[in-house]
């Protein structure tokens, strides 16, 4: 697994991110706060709108779908108050999409729309990094797979799970730093042990350890704590705004 | 700045230890952009930055650069007149943002019979007097308390230039604190006027005639250069020397 994430390289959004992961890359784009429609307007908060645009043509209600679940997520981080009368504008746009799947071989790859979300979730977060929009809190996201032998895979690559055979249930979660679940969507059959295994799996992997930093790094440093790889972001975008302070 | 920066993500816990401690007891502790107070003794991060903690003004805040301008009291900005009502002209201070209030009273020594007839697209100096999350903000020429412009009012002729909000702030905080040498540094050698708005725009203005104008692109193109590549003084100054050859 190797996340790449560029930020605020898009020059006429506020805030923008390129996430890359698993052979999937989406590009974000943040707009706000703007001026609202008077039919979308909320006296108290930001609306805030979510547009998915798919890497072939025109989204349909898979996308629409996609989005509700992400609008209804981002909701409850941007601390939407601050702003109210205003639009967020939140676009996501998949620029590819590992071939597996968008050759339509792996069936369980092309019939759920689960295994986008992560991606879609993390990229959508850090294009509001970069438009410092204010939040509440971090949000990191993953998917697990259970296959029908019961065995649990951190977010597989499509390789994985075409080699896997046969695939029980796609689990896809999102976490705060605080170590909340702030989202969590199944499909397939599982129990209610199953799901727990997937979510503390997802947990770990997602959220800082307490212990040491790094302490997730697999033997062969594969394998990075998603809360870890977004402060090196982080820390990369504030370098690199800072550049002129140590500059000579 | 050759100590090591804290870096925060939103949603860290600022603890009491790194908050600024001062001397004076009567001197309350000042949250800046990217921190939110929850009570009873909370203090949080909203926005990715670097945290900075200025012990002296017994204040700390969030140190980034990106993203939209909000407007906040007391900010200079350059306004775009966008259209007149019968008091008041509409300004737009960022793209897609509602229109900024701008009372054509609020010039200095403007009367009923005698005020500044601006065009739409025209540009204003002014400073941000009021604004709410509820109310559009309201723009003001004069100061509130003599009743002088100094140096506010509408800008004729240049040119307007984008920078970003952090290239502004460094602007307005001068050569030393700021580390910008580029002004200061051009205008040993040719003549121009500038405005920096907070809100990311450079106002430039070189004189009349195609001299002029090549002043006031070389001045504009360096500051945005500077900007972008994010340079220290010393390479600002090579930025100088080559916006002068051009000349």
């Amino acid at each position: 697994m190797s996340s790449k994430a560029v930020l605020s390289h898009l020059h006429r959004a506020d805030g923008s991110a390129t996430y890359s992961q698993n052979g999937y890359t989406i590009i974000g784009a943040v707009n706000g706060p703007v001026d609202v429609q008077r039919r979308d307007e909320l006296p108290e908060e930001a609306a805030i709108e979510v547009n998915v645009r798919p890497a072939v043509g025109v989204g349909g209600p898979r996308e629409r779908h996609l989005e509700s679940l992400i609008q209804a997520t981002l909701r409850h981080l941007i601390l939407v108050r601050s702003y109210p009368r205003t639009l967020i504008q939140v676009t996501l746009q998949v620029r590819s999409l590992p071939e597996e799947e968008s050759a339509g071989i792996g069936s369980v790859l092309t019939n759920s729309s689960l295994t986008l979300l992560p991606h879609l979730l993390n990229t959508a977060f850090l294009a509001l990094l970069s438009a410092s929009i204010p939040l509440s809190t971090t949000l990191t996201s993953a998917f697990v797979v259970i296959t029908s032998s019961g065995k649990l895979l951190y977010s597989p690559s499509s390789t994985d799970i075409l080699r896997a055979q046969s695939i029980r249930s796609i689990h896809v979660f999102a976490f705060s730093a605080q170590r909340s679940l702030l989202l969590s969507e199944g499909e397939g059959e599982f129990d209610v042990e199953e799901w727990e295994d997937a979510c503390d799996l997802a947990e770990d992997r997602c959220c800082r350890n307490a212990g040491i930093a790094g302490e997730n790094m697999d033997v062969d440093g594969e394998v990075m704590n998603l809360a870890d790889f977004l402060r090196d972001v982080v820390k990369e975008k504030v370098v690199k705004e800072q550049k002129w302070k140590t500059a000579p | 700045m050759a100590t090591a920066q804290t870096i925060v993500l939103p949603g860290d816990k600022i603890s009491l230890s790194a908050l600024p401690t001062s001397p004076n007891p009567n001197k309350p502790l000042t949250l800046g952009p990217g921190l939110r107070h929850i009570p009873p003794s909370t203090i949080t991060t909203t926005i990715a930055g670097a945290l900075v903690v200025d012990t002296r003004k017994n204040a700390t805040w969030v140190e980034y650069n990106s993203g939209r301008y909000t407007p906040s009291p007391s900010d200079l900005v350059i306004a775009t007149v966008h259209s007149s009502l019968t008091e008041a002209y509409n300004c737009t201070l960022t793209p897609h943002t509602p229109y900024a209030t701008l009372p054509q009273l609020a010039f200095e020594s403007a009367t009923r019979k005698t005020r500044p007839i601006l065009a739409p697209n025209s540009l204003v100096y002014a400073r941000i007097l009021s604004c709410t999350p509820y109310t559009a903000p309201e723009l003001t020429c004069v100061d509130p308390s003599t009743g002088k412009a100094g140096g506010l009012g509408p800008l004729k002729g240049g040119m307007v230039f984008e920078i970003s909000l952090g290239m502004a702030r460094r602007l307005m905080l001068g050569g030393a604190k700021g580390s910008v040498v580029l002004l200061e540094a051009l205008a040993e050698k040719v003549a121009f006027e500038v405005a920096v708005g907070r809100n990311g725009v450079l106002w430039v203005h070189g004189g009349e005639g195609a001299q002029g104008i090549k002043i006031t692109l070389a001045v504009g193109r360096a500051v945005q250069e500077a900007d972008e590549k994010c340079l220290g003084v010393k390479d600002q100054r090579k930025v100088v020397e080559k916006a002068l050859k051009g000349l």
